[in-house]
């Protein structure tokens, strides 16, 4: 773990996060953090159609718009993340947050993985779901909710130890 | 019912995070100046490892009173805009550094208001003397 922060902390990306200019790390912040709102942003309104919130919007229509945009705001969140963490890798080795906030962002892709193998998923669009169906789709954005806050918890809490 | 249910445990959970996130701000508060000592001190020693401008906040290690202090300056624009420049002040220059200690004695982390090296001072929080 200490060697590969080290090899990060090391590498030209490093160099760049650190010595380039003073707002380096002041503007990748604020790339990290409208990532995280995308993500979230996008993430919370389909979760929670997931869980049965606004049935009168067809979960097909809510899901075409907010999974991409989670999806680049996750993409943008990782891109800048790597920028974050390069500056001063070697710090971050043995902040608890960090053992609870990577494998929540695990978790949640996995969960993201799984769900989109469902059938009731893969169907959302072509029929109506049985309640067992819409059951297993609910658990999903419920573990998805978790996840995701929970990732976002223990990343703010990093600062902080 | 099933329905309000879900909703009122995301509210509740939503509810619990947010309370964590906020008893987890008190902590150990490396960020603002929460989890340092109120009264400002003076300390002198030799730099260790020489002015770094990486975010969140410019840096430098000094050995002072027997020990390695991680001295921390403001953020890097603001450190900047003080005069101090990344790879600045040689190792084994004497310095002075004014704020506030950690407020665990045994972290050796001072918040730094100001940083005299060869006579020349550094104001990088002068609002707050």
């Amino acid at each position: 773990m200490y060697d590969f922060t080290a090899w990060m902390q090391a590498s030209t990306l490093g160099h760049f996060m650190r010595e380039s200019s003073p707002w380096t790390y002041a503007i990748v912040n604020l790339g990290h953090v409208l990532g995280i709102a995308t993500l979230f942003g996008s993430l919370v309104v389909l979760d929670l159609r997931l869980m049965g919130a606004w049935r009168r919007v067809p979960l097909a229509t809510i899901t075409d718009v907010a999974a991409p945009v989670a999806a680049f705001g996750f993409s943008l969140a990782v891109l800048t993340g790597i920028g974050l963490f390069a500056t001063k890798a070697t710090e971050y080795v043995g902040n608890p947050f960090l053992y609870v906030k990577f494998p929540a962002i695990g978790l949640g892709l996995i969960n993201v993985l799984v769900l989109s193998r469902l059938t009731a998923w893969r169907d959302r669009a072509s029929r109506e779901l049985s309640p067992a169906e819409r059951f297993q789709l609910a658990l999903a954005g419920g573990l998805s909710l978790g996840c995701w806050l929970t990732a976002i918890a223990a990343g703010r809490l990093i600062a902080y130890w | 019912m099933k329905q309000s249910i879900v909703r009122r445990v995301v509210l509740i959970a939503a509810a619990c995070g947010f309370v964590a996130l906020l008893s987890g701000l008190s902590l150990s508060a490396h960020h603002g100046w929460g989890g340092y000592v109120d009264q400002l001190s003076d300390l002198s020693g030799t730099v260790v490892t020489p002015v770094s401008m990486a975010g969140p906040h410019a840096t430098l290690k000094v050995s002072a009173e027997g020990h390695e202090w991680d001295v921390v300056l403001a953020p890097p624009p603001r450190a900047a805009q003080a005069g101090l420049k990344d790879g600045m002040i040689p190792v084994g220059e004497k310095v002075t550094v004014h704020g506030q200690r950690h407020r665990d004695p045994k972290k050796y982390e001072i918040k730094t208001t100001r940083l005299t090296w060869n006579g020349k001072v550094y104001n990088v929080y002068p609002d707050r003397e």
